[in-house]
């Protein structure tokens, strides 16, 4: 500590010595839109004095009184000479350039220009986000910025998704990556109900306020986040007011309509009806083939065959509600079609009011959303508000508030594993009636029937959240500053449910649970930043400080059931309070970081970074991590050989180097733990877990080398990186024998690494006078391996996938399917010698596939003319496998229960001599229900995400109704998609966790939508 | 202005410093709803760690549900399973995964209970003079109960002899506390011969220390001494030592500690023991075994998810008038259900008065032994209560048919079918399916363990 405070005096020493004369201040901008460019080297001619500007475009310069004339320089600007001639404030605006370069680029605990960046980040910009059907901003990532891999787990709204920036590096703990909202790390994990599918916190923010979305990917970006931030961080900064004595009121309407990308298709009732037969007939034959000679039940095949059919028309006459309309195809239910709403709506209206002065600047925002989920029930509606305010009360001191408030309510319905769920509609027979003679739905058409919970169940999941910071800058001189932020996270969730007696989980009694919890993060942040003025050839920032976080998770649920009356669907209706209970956890970390920036005449970077962390999850002796990084930059285009150069304008290497980690493993896990439980009146304690003492952080260690380079007069712009990440000391939930009376103990055990290369091409194909078009490009690969995990099997919950050493992780492990037996119709599988075999048990269990993608990316194409606006993005997905399931009851030939089946089933095995992957059909004598990978498929997809056509009413038109701009626009969504998956692509039943993934289990498809909307700014 | 910056500078280094000392110590946080194993000091710490294990049979992973259930649905003889479940369907059908949750459900929970059991007794020093060996005893039966079910479930039973070859499960006695303990939990199955040692010295202990009963209403559902004894009676029963099968149910019987009770449907589904129970599971709306899926009731009562129908043709083996045929829902012909599991808060017996008859009646008639009253007597007794016609004449496979009549779906026919070596369905009682899996994940991570045959180790 003490050579922190050390270090803090020699920066405020070194400062003072840099006082000079004379003082020259200013700012600089673009000469083409008047933004600000930060970074812009100021000199006096002929000299080594000078400085930069900052953020703002801001200088300040201390001169000799003797110069004449000072200098702005910026790459890919041209050179600006002007006469001192007495003056103290010197404005420029700057000519001609590529702005990408200028750009100023959030990082942990400052900015800083994307020039002089030596880490890995990505910037994502508002107008990226902004004006989407989307429920949360993240949607808006996908396939726009390289590596990081965002999976929406399905068509329902307000789920959780599944994120990996540059891999999954963790095999047991969180790999989400961390979360922080203007300089507050929030809440992001699920809260809420844990029977039902998981749900997004970060869906509480609205996208509209966000100004920009930096990912920091490596480790010389992200490790200022030392111990949270082996998964890489999302920095998210909301909108602010500029402070150039205008008042802007943006006003943006929309509205949407949304159906399924894809339906999956299953039989009708005439198919249905014949496969049922053939099953029967199928088992009739098997029987008789199979039955014991020396006491024959049947003399001939077909009397075999007519048993069997006999039972199952009586089997399809009962599903037919007792008649025989199954015979003439009256009921030909489409089940999957009433899983559906007929057309989706999404309505969203937003205003902001923006603007300010010298002094004070603001913005305000207010918000609202409805969307409707394409699956029936499920809806999603968001309000909230922000104000964004910053006040100079002098060249020493400002402070500012950032606070956003919001409620969202989402109508929930079951998850994907219930009969109750509308996605599982699809199971019941075509030739079932939905509905009684009265419109009341069937209970139990085969299964008991989604549409009874549709109506007589609610469950209502609404959150309150207040995401705020408070901050204060303070100057001492001009070039040390002080701020200290005080920030909070509170999350509040409450879940209602009911189910009416008529449900299947509360026949005939009701049932009700509530659920409350509190999150709540408070967060502080102190820190000094230093950038004393070193004459033209040196510039130093530093920047060091500390941060504090703590949280406390608050929680309450109540069931109840006997429900004399569905009128009153709380808790208070039930008469039988069957259990309760409350929770409380805590969890704190402790900081201490130091970076510093240099630069040797805009052509060599180097920068360090160090941050100490203490977390209380792990035990008083390994508490506490050191994470440092440093990173080198050469600006090549700066060099002599090249600064001449016709078709080179930018081109700049650098590498950088650093370790951070991961601790999002929960509490206490370091501690052996019992819990109390409730035996009736016999109150008592059991085995919660198993604590190792020495647990510790993951640790990850990750080598970055990118080349940025700007050509032919920076029409081709562009980024690659490659990267290599190591983890070691995995937190690994490691299963131990039962016999211990303990599944498993979290402990640092095993190794992983991710490789890959990220690749951003920006071109400008045409830039005309009328006409423009540019094209973006990105695409990441990665390789994920688990290289070491001490012999231990980590499998997923549903056994289906695993870790395995030397594989990648969540490789499906199950038989190898081998197709169909031409001479009977069987299924085959590969044993272990590979050898095919009919014999489930003696198929050999092996890696068939992935869920990981190879290949991530997104491909848009701008086009403008005149006021017209087009844009079209694509993203794709390449090299995983989705598991399908629930293939195991509707691609399974009946083998599995009278589920209605995929229209693949058609293709069946029928005969002898049947060249077919499709198995005989047969309801008694059928296929292993158990997996193979005949359900798994290759996930790989191409699809239209976006295009986006507006039109922006001229200025000249706009100025006679006093708009400053009015823009019409429509644009659609999922338009069109190329995958060899049988649903729709992106499904995923599983987001959280690492090892589970792409698996669909009657997953709710995407949403295709178009929206139309209207953007005005007074 | 020179002097504020001084003064602010120095004040926010003061925070700073202030806020920093100060988050230090905020970094000890303890568990808010748990407790660590050091806060374990007194008698009272010890009886909840035993009382712990009363919830580890009542699990459905035990006598909630598994241990009753999934051993009728392997029995093939009387029980239709029509659910969706997977991991059932593979029960029924014998065709047990050996990565099935059912098989690892069954074990880890059996395990985590003797766990407890072992923590309790490894500190008995903690528990007064005066209560030390009943808690001893209590703690011993339960880990004993647990022993004897999962080496029928994963071992060969004991009437196929080669006690000393075959395997049963692996005998925990020491508990794990830590990671460093681990070592001790990777012990190979033990022989049938010592498992049913272990377990006989077990109930024994429990048998001469429990009390005949307990003071308070409270405490009914602990288990008592004849609970041990019953227990004995199984363990012989199922060794073919009829005699001491006989003597041990005997005691039960003669100690007038229990009733039939008069009316046969008031066995079934009550909030508390009844006269009858000798030693049962409890539930209430808050403690239960499951209630949507999971639970006998979720499976067996039709107006749940109804999901096992039972074999018209075994109903047909009543005789007109017995109470106990009319003890069925009857939906139709083809489909009906039972109707002893209705109530998802009622009470499970798990041995009861009438089995102590029974097991009387056949261990003397295969015995030739003539402890307590006669067979004839005895089956009567139990005919009779549910208006059952009384037989004249009795023979060892009369009482076992009385058996199944009166103990159906309370997982009794597959220790029947075993002891007597009769097939489980098409699988006669020893084929190597005869038997679940060891769960594949205690293969891998303990490698002294053995596979049964004909599962996959890997």
């Amino acid at each position: 500590m003490l050579r922190f405070f050390s270090m803090v005096g020699m920066l405020l020493i070194l400062s003072i010595f840099s006082f000079a004369q004379v003082q020259l201040t200013g700012k600089v901008t673009d000469a083409k839109d008047g933004s600000a460019l930060p970074g812009v080297t100021v000199k006096v001619k002929n000299s080594n004095v000078g400085t930069i500007t900052d953020a703002t475009g801001t200088y300040h310069l201390s001169v000799p009184s003797k110069a004449t004339t000072i200098v702005f320089s910026f790459i890919g600007f041209a050179d600006q000479e002007v006469a001192i001639a007495g003056q103290s404030t010197i404005n420029a605006a700057l000519q001609s350039g590529n702005k990408d370069l200028s750009e100023v680029i959030v990082v942990g605990y400052g900015t800083l220009a994307k020039r002089d960046l030596t880490g890995s980040v990505t910037k994502i910009s508002a107008k990226e986000i902004e004006n989407q059907p989307i429920s949360t901003f993240e949607t808006a990532l996908q396939g726009k910025a390289p590596g990081v891999v965002i999976e929406s787990g399905s068509g329902k709204v307000g789920q959780a998704m599944k994120i990996r920036i540059r891999g999954t590096s963790s095999i047991s703990a969180e790999s989400q990556p961390l979360y922080v909202v203007d300089g507050v790390p929030i809440v992001s994990a699920p809260q809420g109900d844990v029977n039902n599918d998981p749900t997004n916190p970060l869906a509480d923010i609205n996208p509209n306020d966000i100004e920009s979305v930096e990912v920091l990917k490596d480790a010389s970006a992200s490790a200022i986040y030392g111990a949270r931030a082996a998964n890489g961080v999302v920095l998210i900064t909301t909108k602010r007011g500029k402070g150039n004595d205008k008042t802007n009121v943006d006003l943006n309407l929309s509205t949407g309509w949304a159906k399924p990308t894809k339906l999956r298709g299953f039989l009708d009732a005439k198919e249905y009806v014949e496969l049922v037969l053939e099953a029967a007939s199928n088992d009739g034959k098997y029987a008789f083939a199979h039955q014991d000679p020396a006491n024959p039940r049947w003399t001939t095949e077909q009397q075999a065959i007519d048993y069997y059919q006999n039972r199952m028309k009586n089997n399809l006459k009962s599903l037919s509600g007792g008649n025989d309309d199954w015979q003439t195809y009256k009921t030909n239910t489409n089940w999957e079609k009433l899983a559906y709403r007929d057309q989706a709506h999404t309505n969203q209206a937003d205003l902001s009011i923006s603007g300010g002065n010298a002094k004070t600047r603001f913005y305000a925002s207010g918000t609202y959303s409805d969307q409707e989920a394409i699956v029936i029930v499920n809806r999603f509606k968001r309000y909230g508000g922000r104000l964004n305010l910053e006040h100079t009360a002098n060249e020493k001191l400002s402070f500012g508030l950032n606070l956003g408030v919001s409620r969202t309510e989402l109508t929930r319905v079951s998850t994907d594993n219930a009969f109750s769920t509308p996605g599982q509609m699809v199971a019941q027979p075509p030739i079932t009636k939905p509905y009684d003679a009265n419109g009341e739905p069937v209970y139990k058409p085969l299964y008991y029937n989604a549409l009874v919970e549709a109506k007589y169940a609610k469950d209502l999941q609404v959150t309150f959240r207040t995401i705020g910071n408070a901050y204060l800058n303070y100057n001492f001189i001009p070039s040390l500053s002080f701020r200290s932020e005080i920030g909070a996270d509170i999350y509040n969730l409450t879940d209602e449910s009911f189910l009416g007696k008529e449900t299947q989980d509360a026949r005939g009694i009701g049932k009700g649970s509530s659920i409350f919890d509190q999150n709540a993060t408070i967060n502080t942040n102190n820190y000094f930043t230093f950038n004393p003025q070193l004459g033209t050839d040196h510039s130093l920032s530093l920047v060091a400080g500390m941060s504090y976080l703590q949280n406390r998770y608050n929680g309450n649920w109540v069931t109840g059931e006997d429900y004399p009356t569905n009128a009153i669907k709380n808790v208070s209706g039930a008469v039988n309070i069957t259990g309760g209970s409350s929770n409380v956890q805590d969890y704190a970390f402790l900081s201490y970081f130091f970076r510093a920036n240099y630069n040797y005449k805009k052509k060599y970077i180097a920068s360090f970074s160090l941050r100490s962390d203490g977390s209380s999850r792990f035990g008083p002796d390994k508490r506490y991590g050191l994470f440092p990084a440093g990173s080198l930059g050469w600006v090549l285009s700066e060099e002599d050989f090249l600064k001449d150069s016709k078709w080179v304008n930018y081109l700049k290497l650098r590498a950088s180097y650093g370790l951070t980690g991961n601790a999002e493993i929960g509490n206490n896990k370091y501690l052996t733990l019992l819990q109390v439980n409730n035996y009736p009146g016999l109150p008592g304690l059991n085995a919660f877990q198993l604590g190792d003492p020495r647990l510790h952080w993951e640790n990850t260690s990750q080598v970055d080398v990118g080349l940025e380079f700007g050509f032919f007069d920076n029409r081709l712009s562009g980024e690659v990186d490659y990267y290599n990440k190591q983890t070691t000391d995995l937190l690994l939930r490691a299963n131990q024998p039962l016999t211990s009376g303990y599944p498993y103990l979290y402990t640092n055990v095993g190794k992983m690494e991710n490789k890959g290369v990220e690749i951003m091409l920006s071109s400008k194909n045409i830039v005309g006078k009328d006409f423009n078009w540019s094209t973006t490009l990105n695409l990441a690969y990665n390789k994920n391996k688990v290289k070491e995990i001490n012999g231990q099997v980590v499998e997923s919950s549903d056994r289906l996938q695993r870790a395995v050493e030397g594989q990648p992780i969540g490789v499906f492990y199950m038989p190898k399917y081998a197709g169909v037996d031409p001479d009977n119709g069987d299924e085959l599988f590969y044993d272990a010698s590979g050898k095919k075999t009919n014999d489930y048990t003696q198929a050999e269990y092996q890696v068939v596939g992935k869920s990981n993608p190879d290949w991530t990316g997104g491909l848009t194409n701008t086009f403008t003319y005149k006021g017209f606006d087009l844009n079209i993005f694509f993203s794709f997905v390449e090299g995983n496998n989705i598991y399908n399931l629930a293939g195991q009851y509707q691609s399974i030939g009946f083998a599995n229960g009278l589920d209605n089946q995929t229209k693949d089933q058609l293709n069946r095995w029928q005969k002898k001599g049947d060249i077919t992957d499709v198995p005989r059909v047969a309801y008694y004598t059928g296929e292993a229900h158990a997996p193979s990978s005949r359900w798994l498929y290759d996930g790989s997809y191409i699809r239209l995400k976006n295009v986006t056509l507006g039109y922006s009413i001229p200025k000249s038109v706009l100025s006679h109704i006093k708009l400053n701009g009015l823009r019409v626009y429509v644009a659609g969504y999922n338009l069109w998609t190329k995958t060899k998956y049988i649903s729709d692509p992106e499904v995923n039943t599983y987001t959280q966790g690492n090892i589970g993934g792409g698996v669909d289990f009657y997953t709710v498809p995407q949403a295709k939508t178009i929206t139309v909307g209207l953007n005005v700014k007074f | 202005m020179k002097y504020g910056i001084k003064y602010i500078g120095g004040l926010l280094l003061g925070a700073t410093m202030l806020i920093t000392t100060s988050c230090n110590k905020k970094l000890d946080v303890l568990p808010g709803t748990q407790v660590p194993t050091d806060q374990i000091k007194n008698e009272n710490d010890i009886q909840a760690i035993l009382f712990g294990g009363y919830k580890s049979l009542q699990n459905y992973d035990g006598f909630g549900e598994r241990f009753l259930f999934v051993t009728d649905l392997y029995t093939n003889n009387n029980v239709i399973y029509t659910g969706t479940f997977q991991n059932y369907a593979d029960v029924y059908s014998q065709t047990v995964a050996e990565n099935s949750t059912i098989a690892s459900g069954m074990w880890g929970n059996a395990y985590e209970g003797i766990n407890g059991m072992n923590l309790v007794l490894s500190r008995l020093d903690l528990v007064s003079d005066a209560n030390k060996k009943a808690i001893e005893g209590e703690a011993k039966f339960i880990r004993s109960v647990f022993l004897f079910e999962l080496a029928g479930i994963y071992g060969l039973p004991y009437s196929n002899g080669n006690v000393t070859t075959n395997l049963a499960v692996p005998i925990m006695t020491k508990p794990v506390l830590s990671g460093d303990d681990l070592g001790e939990s990777k012990k190979p199955r033990a022989t049938v011969d010592e498992l049913y040692k272990q377990v006989i010295a077990d109930l024994k202990f429990a048998a001469d220390n429990l009390p005949e009963s307990y003071d308070t209403k409270k405490d009914m559902a602990r288990a008592n001494k004849y609970a041990a004894h019953a227990f004995l009676s199984r363990v012989y029963l199922s060794m073919g030592d009829y005699k001491n099968a006989a003597e041990e149910a005997n005691t039960v019987i003669e100690s007038g500690a229990y009733a039939l009770v008069p009316d046969w449907a008031n066995e079934f589904n009550n909030t508390t023991f009844s006269t009858e129970d000798i030693f049962a599971i409890l539930q209430t709306s808050q403690s239960n075994a499951g209630t949507s899926n999971n639970g006998l009731v979720t499976f067996y009562s039709f107006d749940q998810r109804g999901e096992v129908l039972v074999d018209p043709a075994f109903v047909e083996l009543y005789g007109d008038g017995d109470k106990r045929k009319s003890f069925y829902t009857v939906l139709d012909p083809e489909t009906m259900t039972s109707n002893k599991w209705r109530d998802f808060y009622g009470t499970i017996p798990v041995i009861r008065l009438a089995e102590m008859y029974l097991t009387r009646a056949e261990a003397n008639l295969r015995g030739g032994t003539t402890i307590g009253d006669t067979p004839l007597n005895d089956v009567n007794t139990v005919r009779t209560r549910s208006k059952a016609a009384p037989l004249t004449t009795v023979t060892a496979d009369d009482v076992v048919n009385e058996r199944r009549l009166e103990l159906c779906f309370e997982g009794d026919d597959y220790w029947t079918n075993k002891r007597l070596k009769l097939n489980l369905g098409q699988l006669a009682y020893n084929a190597d399916k005869a038997v679940f899996p060891i769960p594949l994940r205690e293969l891998q991570v303990n490698p002294l363990l053995k596979q049964n045959k004909g599962y996959r180790e890997k």
